[in-house]
């Protein structure tokens, strides 16, 4: 993997990745029921290669299921969540495309966080050496941490190792929920910076958050879901326009009474 | 595959979890075989088939931890989230569900045999040491250590399948533990025409033990190698179907 060696952050322009032309990603009439819940109705929108985009929504409004949809975590009831494409379960080596993260906790206590990292690495069967291990761990500012138990972590720490372990293949596309938790403003201030290096570089990342101001600094364009829908999908220049901030248009869209 | 083989090694060998069940194992083992070569009646322990049973205890508890750590890999995944970030970078749930198999199996077959190897050797000291004439030769001892090396494995690999399956970890333990300690027990020394095809009796028939009662080793290695591969599939296909939450 030349590739991640030389270059440790931000998606490599090789010719994988820029193959074909479809989105980063596609919803389409997506919709998932849990018994007799609808977690996410008839969710239609897709993210272009190369933008940051705001997954914005309250508790509860299906995003995260959005999320899981798009990595084959979890299978829809009807409708496509395509990444570059396909369904994530037929990508081929998907961690070279696609980093994620659900949970910062998704993590064992016991194990050390580059034990983590090199299991990860091993996992995905995509020719990441554990060089590759120790790059990401220098990326988030692990290193020196990186042998010690993750159950001596902070929360702040969990994010970071999450975050490398979604770096480890050098996707082209992230996927993050709620990366913020938990970071300090240094932290928060270097993963907006990260982010926005890493989309000028042509890699496209699709983040969820309650952070409002926060996103509104980081993010071109928005998806505001509400109880179970697609409630807009466009540029946060647009959204915002007349000096309304990202949080009054939020609040505008989300909290108007829904017709019966 | 290599690759997912070695991430599962890698796993299983980088927390406690493991070496805590191996020194579980040892510790229980050396306490039951010591406190029945120790404590059973001299006239009792004469016989060929009651020196197998006790030195099968290292079968039996070997053939448990086995099955709990093939059950912990899986369900650990579960319990602690990893399986989000596992299943992100492979969505290929047949090959992590294989290489949990395998590496659970192989390192099951090594607790199994170090288990049988300590009945045995604890044991023979006891019975020695009181005088008893043993009744094992050399065939009847390699037949009792590899039989629990090779009950243990299967058992570990049973345990993925059941983890795969029950998915929650206290649950899969609990039910594992029982069926193993009691239900088969219960059902053997009831009922053993149905008893000795159970899973359990399978894997202590392997190492030779209660020949009268149970089947002979060649045909309980074919028995329980069906009873892993029922256990895979049905967890499997749970795992590959279900939604990884």
């Amino acid at each position: 993997m030349p590739q991640a060696a030389e270059e440790n952050l931000g998606p490599s322009l090789s010719a994988t990745a820029d193959r074909d032309n479809d989105p980063a990603i596609e919803v389409e009439n997506l919709s998932k029921r849990y018994e007799t819940v609808d977690a996410v109705k008839d969710f239609t929108f897709s993210l272009e290669r190369g933008t940051i985009a705001g997954f914005l929504g309250p508790n509860g409004s299906g995003k995260t299921t959005t999320l899981r949809l798009l990595l084959g975590l979890a299978e829809p009831t009807a409708g496509d969540a395509l990444v570059f494409g396909s369904r994530y379960r037929q990508l081929d080596r998907p961690a070279r495309r696609v980093g994620a993260v659900l949970e910062s906790s998704d993590l064992h206590p016991g194990r050390s966080g580059r034990d983590h990292l090199r299991a990860l690495a091993l996992t995905a069967d995509a020719g990441i050496d554990f060089k590759r291990v120790d790059e990401v761990l220098e990326l988030v500012e692990l290193a020196a941490a990186a042998d010690r138990r993750v159950g001596t972590y902070s929360l702040g720490m969990r994010q970071r190792l999450s975050l490398a372990g979604a770096l480890l293949g050098d996707p082209d596309l992230l996927i993050l929920d709620e990366p913020t938790n938990g970071l300090d403003p240094a932290g928060i201030r270097w993963l907006r910076r990260f982010l926005r290096r890493f989309a000028d570089r042509g890699g496209t990342v699709l983040i969820s958050s309650h952070a409002l101001a926060e996103i509104a600094q980081t993010v071109d364009q928005v998806v505001i879901i509400d109880g179970g829908r697609v409630v807009a999908t466009r540029r946060l220049d647009e959204l915002v326009r007349g000096g309304q901030s990202l949080e009054e248009a939020y609040l505008e869209l989300t909290e108007r009474p829904v017709p019966e | 595959m290599i690759s997912t083989l070695r991430a599962e090694l890698l796993k299983q060998l980088s927390v406690r979890t493991n070496q805590g069940l191996l020194a579980a194992t040892l510790g229980i083992v050396a306490f039951a075989v010591a406190l029945h070569g120790f404590t059973l009646p001299a006239d009792d322990l004469g016989t060929f088939e009651n020196q197998v049973m006790v030195f099968g205890r290292g079968e039996l508890l070997g053939t448990l931890f086995a099955a709990l750590l093939g059950a912990l890999s899986i369900t650990g995944e579960f319990r602690h989230g990893t399986i989000r970030p596992t299943l992100i970078a492979m969505p290929r749930r047949g090959r992590i569900m294989a290489a949990k198999a395998c590496v659970s199996a192989l390192l099951g077959a090594g607790l199994g045999l170090v288990a049988s190897a300590l009945a045995a050797a604890v044991g023979t000291a006891a019975l020695s040491s009181r005088g008893i004439d043993l009744q094992l030769d050399g065939g009847d001892y390699a037949l009792l250590i590899a039989g629990g090396a090779a009950a243990a494995g299967f058992w570990a690999a049973i345990g993925v399948g059941v983890g795969a399956l029950v998915r929650n970890q206290v649950a899969t333990l609990v039910g594992l533990s029982a069926w193993i300690l009691f239900v088969e027990g219960i059902v053997v020394g009831d009922l053993p025409e149905v008893g000795r095809f159970t899973p359990g009796a399978a894997g202590a028939a392997l190492g030779g033990l209660a020949p009268d009662t149970l089947l002979a080793p060649a045909i309980a290695l074919g028995l329980i190698a069906l009873y892993t591969v029922a256990a895979l599939s049905a967890g499997g296909s749970a795992f590959a179907q279900r939604d990884a939450i």
